[in-house]
């Protein structure tokens, strides 16, 4: 029984936790008190008063609802109202002090939350087809597909026939031209006979780098060779040329747009900070061993202890 | 109001602008015609994997300057580039790996990483500034803390919330699923059980059929005892949560890995012995820290026993005093004599390699490699492969650590036999042991047993469906028969980026008809047309040799392929038995004169100037039919 009903009360967290619903509200809370903060709070200017207004007490209210599946009852509604009561005045009290100015989590978090806002206003808009299509004609490196080929080989077994094996592989090579059948010639190997549209790197992981050069590099219709590779000379037929090729939109539609959005977020992040800069006048205080280092410094390994324990 | 209404509709623009950067992402797949996968093979392909790497969520990778997380990992594994600790860039020369498991310390995991995060509650902790001090002597007290807890499983209070293991966790399992590519490259979830009683290493990676895991983590600061490890993950399984632990470093375990004893000291007993080979179908044979085989002194008749031998302790320079229970033969070997006591066999083990980098990115090729531990062993100096500055081989005199080093690999790497590169059947194969373990060449070896089938060879196609139809492969049991012998199948193929092999071998192991038990190595495949001697089951020497000023191997020695059809010559039906196949290449130069000849200097003479790489494939076990 207990298992069930945990497991229900996880899955309806997980549920919970996709529901755009739920992100709404979550985000809708965050800016409000956000705002409410930085521009003054409903309750009038910051002094020794600390009000809990009605809207704020729902809002905690409902966002256990959201946690929990049901409103709190009198108590448990007492201990979070009491609780963001500290965090009130606790948050006044840190930044009255200054403790909001050298705290790298809360400097990061700040900065981020004015990016994420800069960059949503940036990809707020649905990118068009046509700039899709200009993306993907000014990008059409990160899209392209690799040049597959699909392949059967005859293998002359270097161990078997030595020297040999070479001689015996043209032999073989003029018997397939002339419409011999592959299966009945050369030596049987674990090689897989034939395979499937593979990239060059996949060829290269079971015959070697110089055979799927080889035969990346062939343009004939017809068998070829011999092909030397470490298990010896192989007579080759390829099957199947699937060319490299930039792909067209519909078929990478969905990365493109994702690709876009980040494109049009960085620029809008990168535009807003070169903007901001202007207004400042920056300046950096080299510490002396600094000063004169090459541009690119040396990584040392050493650069720290290593404790002598552990692994 | 006002304001909260403009909140309201900010947060609408913010969940709309989620939902349309969200939804790329779900259906992320690259387009039909690169996802088009090939047919599953029947007869099954071999794919090669790591079972076994570490992340800069370890305590001990973050405290060795390691920043790559299990994303970078993955990069690495599936052809990638990434950086090193030191800053270098790594990348494999062999192409990608076809399936990666991050299996970080589940101890501590995440913990270091917060505790350098300024503002990070953890970071408060008294020691954190000597954690990360400048002072040698500061930095061992503070990461003393957490080995010493380690040794005695007992969690440091100031931990206790689990709040980095959490995060940890769950960003491992989602770099797990965004990192799987059906078809193409297998990413499983998994972590290390790092359980060290006074130091003796009982590590066992474990690994999750599924990416739907546990919550947490079951760790060694829970229970040291691996009895409850497996007690745990019988709970999970009658869950549906299905996984397996692997052991690693029995070499490093001071001969407390395979013992004969429970963890209360009484002989093993049938449940017991059910217990673990339920929960521990493999082992890890071959990894970075040296070979788990077998050892010279356990095996003297085994001329090959010798290859990369690791001596200390696990994390510190502490000789091994008892290699019996810390090797794999003799714990096959003790296996059989287990099972006829109790009724079941414990130590029912299929082989795995792995490389057990804490640089997110193993070092499985002697010509490429950086070793394991981040900064700590960065640089053919730290390493012993070359002398310190101004020193010679004369006068060298290595520290513990870089002595301890300079006996490491580069290895191992798992080989399966599945028929398509899934999550489902990668772990599938793991499960039925259709398993080999390698020291990093991708050597490819396939091994049944059956009657009837020495006839067609397993050089074709149709040797292989025969041997599937009428025999067993690797990791399976072969029931006897009241008549006739079992033939053994076997066959290698050499990897095209390493060197030709020179040899098959089949190691056997048995309990003789007095209860004791025996082992015994056979040749049975030579390069060159070479032929077996018949009194000594040894191969003529190929004669292939190395150049150790330029690492240039002979080019007309060895074979590309080896295969045999075989039956065991001492063969006796009333005897339990297990064979594994142990493929051997030519001598290659070993990763300590690699280093030595960029180094423009002569090898360290104490250090092996070139090794034999190998493959080792998971046992068959021949289990008798009871007299009518």
């Amino acid at each position: 029984m207990e298992v069930g009903g945990a497991s229900r009360v996880t899955s309806f967290l997980r549920r919970a936790i996709r529901e755009p619903l739920l992100h709404f509200f979550a985000i809708g809370l965050v800016l409000f008190v956000v705002n409410g903060l930085i521009n003054g709070r409903d309750e009038g200017p910051p002094g020794e008063k600390v009000v809990i207004s009605e809207g704020r007490v729902n809002q905690i209210a409902e966002s256990f609802l959201l946690l929990s599946g049901r409103l709190p009852n009198r108590p448990e509604l007492e201990v979070l109202v009491d609780d963001f009561v500290s965090e009130e005045i606790g948050y006044r009290e840190a930044v009255a002090m200054g403790l909001d100015a050298d705290d790298t989590i809360v400097r990061r978090r700040m900065r981020q939350k004015l990016e994420f806002l800069i960059e949503d206003g940036a990809a707020s808009e649905a990118p068009t087809e046509a700039e899709l299509q200009a993306w993907l004609d000014t990008n059409p490196s990160l899209y392209r597909l690799p040049e597959r080929r699909a392949i059967r080989h005859v293998l002359a077994n270097g161990d078997k026939r030595g020297a040999a094996a070479k001689a015996d592989a043209e032999t073989m090579l003029a018997k397939l031209r002339s419409g011999a059948e592959p299966t009945k010639i050369g030596d049987s190997s674990m090689l897989p006979a034939a395979m499937p549209l593979t990239t060059e790197e996949g060829v290269a992981a079971q015959f070697g780098a110089e055979f799927a050069a080889s035969v990346f590099a062939q343009q004939q219709k017809d068998w070829f060779g011999p092909v030397p590779s470490p298990f010896g000379q192989h007579l080759v037929l390829v099957m199947n040329v699937e060319p490299g090729r930039s792909v067209p939109l519909a078929e990478v539609r969905d990365k493109v747009r994702a690709d876009w959005i980040e494109s049009r977020r960085n620029i809008a992040r990168d535009e807003f900070h070169a903007r901001m800069r202007k207004r400042y006048d920056i300046r950096i205080e080299w510490p002396e061993p600094w000063q004169g280092l090459p541009e690119t410094p040396n990584p040392q390994p050493k650069t720290r202890p290593i404790p002598e324990v552990g692994e | 109001m006002i304001r909260l209404a403009m909140a309201v509709c900010a947060a609408a623009l913010l969940t709309a602008c989620n939902d349309q950067a969200a939804a790329p992402v779900a259906e992320n797949a690259p387009p039909a015609t690169a996802t088009e996968r090939p047919a599953p093979n029947p007869l099954n392909n071999a794919y090669f994997g790591d079972l076994h790497l570490h992340t800069r969520n370890s305590f001990d990778a973050y405290i060795f300057n390691v920043r790559a997380s299990p994303d970078e990992a993955y990069a690495y594994a599936k052809g990638g580039t990434i950086k090193h600790a030191a800053g270098f860039d790594l990348k494999m020369n062999s192409g990608p790996l076809d399936f990666l498991a991050v299996t970080d310390h589940s101890e501590y995991l995440g913990v270091l990483p917060a505790i350098n995060t300024e503002g990070d509650p953890y970071s408060k902790v008294p020691y954190a500034k000597e954690l990360f001090s400048t002072d040698q002597v500061q930095v061992n007290t503070a990461f003393r803390k957490f080995a010493d807890t380690l040794n005695v499983g007992k969690r440091m209070e100031e931990y206790s919330d689990l709040r980095t293991v959490k995060s940890a966790w769950h960003d491992i399992i989602e770099s797990a699923k965004r990192n799987y590519e059906p078809g193409k490259f297998t990413t499983l979830v998994g972590y290390e059980y790092t359980s060290a009683p006074q130091g003796r290493n009982l590590h066992r990676n474990v690994i999750f059929a599924t990416d739907a895991v546990p919550e947490l983590p079951y760790t060694a600061l829970e229970s040291q005892n691996p009895e409850d490890l497996w007690r745990w993950m019988e709970q999970q399984r009658a869950q549906g949560i299905e996984a397996l632990s692997i052991p690693h470093n029995a070499n490093g375990s001071d001969g407390t890995m395979y013992e004969r004893t429970m963890w209360n000291g009484k002989p093993i007993d049938r449940a017991w012995a059910d217990l673990r080979a339920r929960n521990e179908p493999l082992t890890e044979v071959t990894q970075v820290k040296g070979t788990s085989e077998t050892h010279p002194l356990l095996s003297p008749n085994d001329e090959m026993a010798g290859f990369e031998i690791m001596e200390w302790y696990i994390g510190s320079p502490r000789p091994i005093t008892k290699f019996d229970g810390g090797y794999v033969r003799k714990a096959l070997k003790d296996g059989l004599e287990i099972e006829a006591k109790v009724g079941a066999n414990p130590y029912k083990y299929g082989m795995v390699g792995s490389s057990d980098t804490h640089n997110a990115a193993g070092s499985y090729e002697e010509n490429n490699y950086v070793s394991k531990v981040g900064i700590r062993d960065a640089t053919p100096e730290l390493r012993g492969s070359t002398p310190p500055v101004g020193k010679t081989w004369a006068n060298y005199k290595p520290g513990d650590n870089v002595a301890r080093f300079s006996t490491w690999g580069a290895s191992g790497l798992t080989g399966v036999w599945a028929p398509e590169n899934t999550r489902e059947e990668i772990y599938a194969a793991l499960r039925r042991k259709e398993t080999f373990a390698t020291s990093g060449p991708r050597i490819r070896v396939r091994f049944f047993a059956g009657y009837g089938i020495g006839s067609v060879a397993l050089t074709s196609d149709e040797g292989v469906k025969n041997a599937y139809a009428n025999g067993v492969p690797m990791g399976s049991d072969l029931i006897g028969k009241a008549t006739g012998k079992p033939d053994f199948q076997v066959m290698a193929m050499r990897d095209a980026n390493s060197a030709p092999l020179q040899r098959i071998q089949v190691v056997k192991g048995w309990l003789d008809a007095t209860g004791k038990t025996q082992e015994k190595v056979f040749d049975v495949a030579c390069s060159d047309g070479g032929s077996i001697n018949p009194s000594t089951h040894r191969c003529a020497d190929n004669g292939a040799s190395v150049d150790i000023k330029t690492c240039a191997f002979s080019q007309d020695k060895g074979d590309a392929e080896l295969s045999a059809s075989w039956s065991d010559p001492e063969f006796d039906p009333k005897l339990n038995a297990f064979y594994y196949a142990r493929v051997i290449e030519n001598p290659t130069c070993r990763w300590s004169t690699w280093d030595a000849i960029r180094a423009g200097i002569d090898p360290n003479p104490d250090l092996e100037k070139t090794i034999q790489e190998r493959a080792y494939s998971s046992p068959i076990w021949f289990i008798p039919t009871k007299a009518g």
